[in-house]
């Protein structure tokens, strides 16, 4: 039992990783064809949207703070991409990706400034980010435009025999991996965890705090391909779907809002399990008013789980 | 010494903070190769002369110069550049990050790693070695006990090897031993040419390590003075602006019957069962090398940690086991040793603060009567003689001195006959702590005993009629009246029984 303790209290995702298992377990039993190679690239695509979300609320949970507005964010990049640039005739991969990973990037960068040197609440900050991007979502695609063909779609099927995406979150995946060989990380890290110490040491907490709420826009930004190689179409609507998940999967998969402990693959089981619970009761029939129920009662009880019975003892045990 | 002085020279620095004028004429020059000791009472600007120097903050006006060229450091980041190191009066760590991660938190760029990780475990490894003993640097930060983290501080500016060294008290929370490796330490590095400015409240301390002293008084610094020249007399009639140091050895006396008794209380499975009887008007000091049970075994006796054998308070009536609620009803009153997580209230009053665990007796009617809570606090402010602006201020604008007073009188007003203190004076200025003796002498003359804990030995040479000293988890030894002195107190932290006799 200790040993077991042990365990989830060194990978904070343990808990996610082992409900994701369970659930897919399950849907293995209830659907057995769920992972066959004909369903998997579509499985896949689904799912992209919600773990790319989760990594992009990551960031900034880490360093202490909160971004609400990753969600509407998404969407919003895929609003923007389906009514402003291909009808302007910037559709094309190489003029399209950069303009919305830059503008993705920026609004982050943007929220990351808000809080680190206006030092408004991160709440506040970016709930009146959140408005602003369903708002203008809403202006530039009030109804749902269909997209004509275009490189997303790559990102929904696939390329060979290599799901797209796995793409999407794999760049976003390789992105933070890069990221941990740097010191950003580390002192990403700290800063949650303590900023006084970070700044007393030396640490630009500043700097740190901007570019966390940066990656989360980038990160962003790839969900809001990933869900346009989904829809392919405007959905301005989605805005209020993704905006709380995204924040679900983090805590779900063991990042502390309180800052300093959690990483990526934490938002992906959780964003696993979330997709997979839903996936569960869709397909043994339970009525979709009740999902919503059951996604809430997992992510108080993987929580309550995560913050009492398995967080860190922060005393060394007595031996 | 050449027209541009080396080393750093702060020269009419002065800065303020609202109202409060934390510092009016800071003078100090600071030489390549000294340990420099800057001295004075809470509130004397040292700790702004050091946030200063490490560049939490820029000064108003005067001059800041390190080598001859002017400093202007933006954040603690820019003074690190210039080779300034702090290491500040706070225990700062990042508890879930490794040891590893924290001895080189603020080292790297904000991507940029300084050194590889074998070069990084290896100097870390080293530098912990010799202040702290061997530590394991994958362990998460906040495992570790206080003195190992402040140890963990003090290696993370050491890594830096930087040209200005920085200890803002930084020995506060050191054990004995962590200490006196961090001295031959600093000696190494102040040989190699490394300016290192020492801050403590400890006189022994003071005038084992410095070459040079610099006290500060009232934002103003009144003198320096060379090692050959150094008296505790002086320097703390510097400090206190007045002179003469009175006597405050506590003179033997007779105690009463027995009101408190521990019997078979075992602090560790396999520890030494200790016996202890607290008689009326005792005054009893605890002490040890951090972690050896002195902390656990004050919180025995308040009843706030439980475990075997019994802790009762012989009342007239008869005997009464102490709990974690009964304290207050037995006449038992606990003072914890961590003022801000423990026991203020930080963005509460300095009257509510007081008055807190006693406000049952400020109740008319089922109300709260403030007139009444004003006269109780008023009468304890008079008697404690506490310096403050207003009642209703915040507690966190009074000095760390001042907050303790406020916790002492917050406890004194539940009317212990048993008054529990755990290491009282820790971050407090002598000033203050010689008016907490007194009071202490006071009221045990009127028949309260007291059990201090404390991290100092000066103070338990002082204070106490006698001294159980604790290693490994039960008492070593107990040092009576007439043999207490620093020597034999030392001596009994590190196991050996002194012979020494007055």
């Amino acid at each position: 039992m200790n040993r077991v303790l042990t365990m989830f209290q060194r990978w904070p995702f343990a808990f996610a990783f082992l409900l994701a298992l369970m659930l897919l377990v399950l849907n293995l039993i209830v659907s057995p064809s769920f992972l066959s190679p004909a369903r998997l690239p579509g499985t896949l695509a689904t799912l992209a949207p919600f773990v790319l979300v989760g990594f992009a609320s990551t960031p900034s949970i880490l360093a202490g703070g909160i971004d609400i507005s990753v969600g509407p964010l998404a969407t919003f990049i895929n609003c923007l991409f389906v009514a402003i640039l291909i009808p302007a005739g910037l559709g094309d991969w190489h003029l399209a990706a950069p303009i919305i990973l830059a503008v993705a990037a920026g609004i982050g960068a943007l929220n990351g400034i808000l809080v680190a040197v206006v030092r408004l609440h991160p709440v506040v900050a970016t709930t009146g980010m959140l408005f602003l991007l369903v708002g203008l979502s809403l202006t530039i695609a009030q109804n749902p435009v269909a997209a004509p063909d275009n490189w997303t779609e790559v990102f929904a099927g696939g390329i060979g025999i290599v799901p797209g995406a796995l793409i999407t979150i794999g760049v976003a995946g390789l992105t933070w991996f890069a990221l941990r060989r740097t010191a950003f990380v580390s002192n990403l890290l700290a800063t949650g965890e303590s900023d006084v110490s970070a700044y007393g040491s030396g640490v630009n907490i500043k700097a740190i705090r901007i570019l966390a709420y940066t990656l989360g826009g980038l990160f962003a930004g790839i969900a809001g391909i990933a869900l346009t190689a989904l829809v392919q179409s405007s959905q301005s609507s989605l805005a209020s779907t993704y905006a709380l998940l995204g924040l679900a999967a983090a805590v779900l998969g063991g990042t502390s809002l309180a800052g300093g402990r959690g990483g990526l693959l934490g938002a992906l089981f959780g964003a696993v399990s979330i997709y997979l619970l839903q996936q569960l009761l869709t397909a043994s029939g339970v009525a979709p008013s009740l999902i919503q129920f059951a996604y809430g009662a997992v992510l108080v009880v993987g929580v309550v789980l995560g913050a009492t019975l398995l967080a860190p003892r922060l005393k060394r045990n007595p031996s | 010494m050449n027209n541009q002085p080396s080393g750093l020279v702060l020269a009419g620095v002065s800065k303020r903070f609202g109202a409060t004028r934390a510092l009016i004429d800071g003078d100090l020059h600071l030489r390549p190769g000294e340990i420099h000791t800057l001295l004075g009472e809470n509130g004397s600007g040292k700790s702004t002369l050091v946030k200063i120097m490490g560049g939490v903050h820029r000064p108003d006006s005067g001059t800041v110069t390190l080598d001859g060229v002017p400093v202007t450091s933006r954040s603690p980041r820019a003074a690190m550049d210039l080779g300034i190191a702090t290491v500040f009066q706070e225990v700062l760590t990042a508890g879930s990050q490794s040891v590893l991660e924290n001895v080189w938190l603020g080292s790297h760029g904000t991507f940029r790693r300084r050194l590889g990780r074998a070069a990084q475990r290896s100097i870390a490894q080293d530098v912990l070695t010799r202040i702290a003993g061997a530590i394991p640097l994958d362990l998460p930060a906040g495992q570790l006990s206080l003195s190992e983290r402040q140890a963990l501080c003090i290696a993370r500016a050491l890594v830096r090897k930087p040209k200005v060294l920085i200890l803002d008290e930084s020995t506060a929370s050191l054990d004995v031993s962590s200490r006196d490796r961090l001295f031959v330490e600093m000696r190494r590095l102040a040989a190699e040419g490394t300016a290192i400015l020492f801050i403590s409240h400890r006189m022994d301390e003071v005038s084992e390590i410095s070459d040079r002293v610099t006290v500060l008084r009232s934002g103003r610094s009144v003198s320096t003075m060379e090692r050959s020249d150094l008296s505790i007399n002086r320097l703390i009639a510097d400090m206190t602006g007045s002179s003469g140091h009175a006597e405050t050895r506590r003179q033997p006396h007779d105690a009463g019957d027995t009101i408190l008794q521990g019997a078979a209380v075992r602090l560790a499975p396999a520890s030494t069962p200790i016996d202890f009887e607290l008689r009326a008007g005792e005054i009893v000091g605890l002490a040890g090398l951090e972690g050896h049970g002195q902390d656990q075994f004050i919180k025995r006796l308040a009843g706030v940690a439980g475990g075997p054998g019994s802790v009762v308070r012989l009342l007239p009536e008869g005997a009464a086991e102490l709990t974690e609620r009964n304290g207050d009803a037995l006449g038992v009153a606990y003072l914890p040793r961590e003022r801000r997580g423990e026991s203020l209230f930080e963005s509460m009053s300095i009257r509510e603060n007081f008055a807190l665990p006693t406000l049952g007796k400020d109740r008319r009617g089922g109300l709260l009567d403030t007139r009444s809570m004003a006269r109780r606090f008023d009468a304890f402010a008079r008697s404690l003689s506490l310096r403050f602006g207003a009642a209703h201020d915040a507690i966190s604008t009074l000095s760390g001195g001042n907050q303790q007073k406020v916790l002492l009188a917050r406890w004194l007003a539940t009317d212990p006959k048993v008054l529990l203190l755990n290491d009282p004076t820790r971050g407090v200025d002598i000033g203050t702590k010689r008016e907490i003796y007194a009071i202490l002498h006071l009221l045990s003359a009127e028949g309260m005993s007291v059990v201090i804990l404390s991290s100092e030995v000066d103070e338990l040479v002082d204070l106490a009629d006698r001294v159980l000293i604790f290693r490994d988890q039960s008492v070593f030894a107990q040092i009576p009246h007439f043999e207490l002195s620093t020597e034999s107190i030392v001596a009994a932290y590190f196991g050996q029984k002194s012979e020494v006799h007055t």
